[in-house]
């Protein structure tokens, strides 16, 4: 397992490259970000590009909202432009009570909110088959936040969807996508975390039917380009920086953690699920990195810790089971403990992580996988 | 007499994957070639991938042949062969030169397809028309797909036929002879009609097929 | 009627699934386990499974994962990548898999495919060759040695005489471009070759399957538009089902 020279991301993450001195593409974004934009000019194009597409006569654009501190910021770069944006939350898997505040938090910025409330029954039904098929929790709200604000846009005639970062910019992805200012449908299905899963292979599970899944259908291709909906990644136009949109945030009354957030070692991110710490450990067993590993990776590129620091974050607290999400997991969907287990193993990469002779994963005394001597993070 | 299936271990034919399709459908499968286990067994499985006299040989040697002879024709347990397996009980094979079968199905004789426009070996899904009733398809639309993948055929009167498909002739593609069942096609491959064909052969008792 | 059917091809590389463009850069396709649940979910007629760590860097045949795989595969199975003997078919075929996909091996010695047709018959053999156009000839290709003095018509005659089941002809030049199959090679095995040939590299639309079909293919093979498009193989089924080919959709 290769690991960056400069952050510690790992070779297993999907789509990442590095260059001749080990140095992985989200790391080169990042110098660019630095010292190759010009961010005023791309905050100019961002305002010339919104004036043009304005069609409703009050909104300006359409915000697709968690509460979380990235959401918020936008919300606020968005109203200090002068603008009228009309948010849409498409509600977490789990809610967490920090998670509600933050969200009420938001909507008493001063902006219009539409929080969906999807049908529970099909909504828990795709949850469930997905972690089993391609062992993401989370998949039908990777794919609910992009098709509602997008059918929100068509029916309310609002062209312009605001996202947040780029996130094959951020944690890096193929040379393709990193340039895109935009999210369109081709881009949600390319980079959009679907796992080569599409909402038509949900039909029939537990009786899902096409009404059913009306949400989750991207809208039909007539109605997106007669509205004229453009998606605009935020981070393209003004630089992502962290640390600096939780401070704007919290300046704001967005509350962070009072202690470490399972599966990292910060307090300000994934507030508002418990299933995204569920959805975050699986990833760690089938990449070998976590949310430890990219709150590290930013950290250090973004210069806020060394990268002998990272390695010692990483190894600490990267990996470590979930539990209290787990548990509100195994709540919500009645799984077994062992039907979860279970689950995890048939993910579990077994290239890096300890087996003993029977074949069946090595746990440390905190529940943690073992990884084998040449995959520590180094 | 509680169910116990038992895949028949010649040495031809990837038998796991028929292990798999009996517990993706709730039963377990022992795969052997111990005659005691196999004597024990309430359903018989014979699948197999290769050449008709190499298969006949690697029962005779293994003594399966008789073993099978009196657990199935005399004890009458219950017998599902797939493909190759199908084949077998014919009375005679003709791939590369002519082989003795297990002389289960009286004028049955396995040949290989004719050279025509069509291309040899029959490969892919293919329909399967249903010929007489039978509770093999239970829950089986007619003209179901399934997975075909062979260069010869069986070739009987249609005394037993339950199933034929359709490749520049008519052929069967699955029979009954009381207690012996027998598919050309793959119902391991042949996704959710063939699972669910292994699951009917794996719910069959003796009584329910009087 | 026999169907016309819709193949994923994917490579197998460190663990994860792939698909490569023009056999050149990868895209992460993801976890084998979950890849053929999303297959198997799909109702996919087949899977074709190349191991390139096996094929280029030698590395053993990873049977762990070809059995993690066929244990969750209802449908054939074919694997391919670094077969190189009889013990690998028993190995591939003993982990799970239905088929062999032979590469490398048959084009340096062609009777190969004869003894595995002779020990586990005929079906159970995939000949693939890799093809690149050069100086507007077709010629053979692997990853390893580039571009060989072969002509690959006269290669898979070979193969074909020699007792293969199927012809699996990939274009490196089409390969994860999304441009459509390459129809004039298509038109120049179909006329010529009497075993069923499986298309390879370029599927972008459904409507490039109706053109493959109708360029004389007998099955079609794609991965790139599985995953990074929003076309799924029923699409594609649906579409050849309204040009009147026959497809299985259930």
């Amino acid at each position: 397992m290769r690991f960056c020279t400069k952050c510690v991301m790992p070779d297993t993450k999907p789509d990442l490259h590095f260059d001749e001195q080990g140095v992985c593409d989200a790391c080169r974004s990042q110098k660019a970000k630095d010292f190759d934009i010009d961010w005023e000019a791309r905050k100019k194009e961002f305002l010339d590009i919104v004036k043009k597409h304005k069609k409703n006569k009050y909104y300006d654009c359409i915000i697709g909202v968690s509460g979380g501190k990235d959401s918020t910021f936008q919300v606020l770069s968005v109203l200090e432009m002068g603008l009228n944006p009309l948010c849409v939350c498409f509600e977490p898997t789990i809610p967490t009570e920090v998670g509600r505040q933050n969200l009420s938090n938001l909507n008493q910025l001063g902006v219009d909110l539409i929080h969906i409330k999807r049908n529970p029954n099909v909504y828990k039904s795709m949850i469930k088959e997905a972690i089993k098929r391609v062992g993401d929790c989370e998949w039908p709200n990777h794919l609910g936040i992009f098709t509602t604000p997008a059918h929100i846009a068509v029916n309310f005639n609002i062209p312009l969807l605001i996202w947040g970062e780029n996130s094959e910019l951020e944690y890096g992805g193929p040379a393709a996508s990193k340039d895109n200012a935009c999210l369109d449908r081709k881009w949600l299905e390319e980079f959009g975390g679907l796992l080569g899963n599409r909402a038509t292979d949900m039909l029939g599970v537990n009786g899902i039917s096409e009404k059913d899944l009306a949400l989750y259908f991207y809208p039909e291709d007539e109605d997106v380009q007669r509205v004229g909906v453009t998606g605009l990644f935020l981070g393209y136009y003004i630089k992502w920086d962290l640390r600096k949109i939780l401070s704007s945030a919290q300046k704001s009354g967005f509350s962070v953690s009072d202690r470490r957030v399972e599966t990292t070692y910060e307090n300000f991110e994934n507030l508002d699920c418990y299933s995204n710490h569920v959805h975050d450990y699986l990833k760690y067993v089938k990449y070998g990195f976590g949310r430890a590993s990219d709150n590290a990776c930013l950290d250090v590129r973004l210069g806020y810790i060394s990268r002998e620091e990272a390695v010692r974050l990483v190894s600490k607290y990267d990996g470590i089971p979930p539990m209290k999400a787990i548990g509100e997991f195994l709540k919500y969907t009645g799984f077994t403990h062992a039907e979860f287990d279970a689950i995890v193993d048939s993910f579990t990469n077994k290239k890096i992580f300890k087996r003993d002779t029977n074949g069946k994963f090595i746990k440390d005394i905190d529940g943690s996988l073992v990884r084998k001597e040449e995959y520590i993070v180094h | 007499m509680s169910t116990n299936i038992v895949i028949i271990d010649y040495g031809m034919g990837n038998l796991r994957s028929v292990q798999k399709a009996f517990e993706k459908v709730g039963y377990s499968a022992t795969i052997t070639r111990d005659h005691a286990l196999i004597k024990e067994a309430s359903h018989i499985v014979l699948p197999g991938v290769g050449a008709f006299g190499d298969a006949m040989k690697n029962l005779n040697s293994l003594g399966l042949s008789d073993l099978l002879h009196v657990e199935i024709l005399e004890h009458k347990k219950l017998f599902l062969g797939i493909c190759l397996g199908m084949q077998l009980i014919a009375e005679k094979g003709y791939e590369f030169g002519e082989h003795q079968g297990l002389g289960w199905i009286e004028n049955a004789k396995v040949i290989r397809f004719e050279e025509s426009a069509l291309k040899i070996p029959h490969v892919g899904w293919n329909e399967m028309n249903f010929h007489n009733p039978s509770i093999l398809f239970k829950e089986i639309p007619d003209h179901s797909n399934f997975y075909f993948v062979h260069s010869y055929y069986f070739e009987a009167p249609s005394t037993y036929a339950i199933g034929q498909c359709d490749y520049g002739h008519s052929f069967v593609c699955a029979i009954q002879k009381s207690n012996i069942f027998a598919t050309q096609f793959h119902p391991e491959k042949s996704q959710t009609h063939g699972l669910q064909i292994i699951k009917n052969f794996a719910q069959l008792t003796k009584e329910s097929l009087c | 009627m026999l169907k016309h059917r819709i193949i994923p091809c994917v490579l197998l590389k460190d663990w994860q699934l792939v698909k490569s463009i023009q056999f050149g850069s990868f895209r992460t396709i993801g976890h084998p386990t979950a890849t053929v649940r999303v297959y198997n979910a799909r109702n996919v007629d087949e899977l074709i499974v190349l191991d390139i760590d096996a094929s280029l860097n030698n590395e053993p045949i990873n049977t762990e994962i070809i059995t993690d795989m066929a244990n969750e595969c209802f449908m054939p199975l074919t694997i391919g990548g670094g077969i190189k003997t009889i013990e690998d078919v028993y190995t591939v075929l003993g982990a799970g898999a239905d088929k062999v996909s032979i590469n490398s091996e048959a084009i340096k010695r062609p009777s190969f495919i004869k003894e595995i047709a002779t020990i586990f018959g005929s079906q159970c053999v995939v000949c693939s060759i890799d093809i690149k156009k050069v100086d507007g000839k077709y010629k053979v290709f692997t990853k390893k040695n580039g571009v060989l003095d072969i002509d690959p018509l006269a290669l898979a005659k070979e193969y074909e005489n020699q007792g293969g089941g199927e012809i699996l002809l990939t274009s490196v030049d089409r390969e994860g471009t999304t441009l459509g199959y390459d129809s004039e090679l298509l038109k120049l095995f179909a006329t010529t070759l009497h075993i069923p040939i499986i298309i390879n590299g370029g599927m972008g639309k459904p409507e490039h399957g109706v053109e493959a079909l109708q360029n004389g293919a007998d099955a079609l093979a794609a991965a790139y538009i599985f995953h990074f498009t929003q076309y799924t193989p029923l699409m594609i089924k649906e579409e050849l089902k309204t040009h009147h080919y026959p497809v299985r959709l259930s």
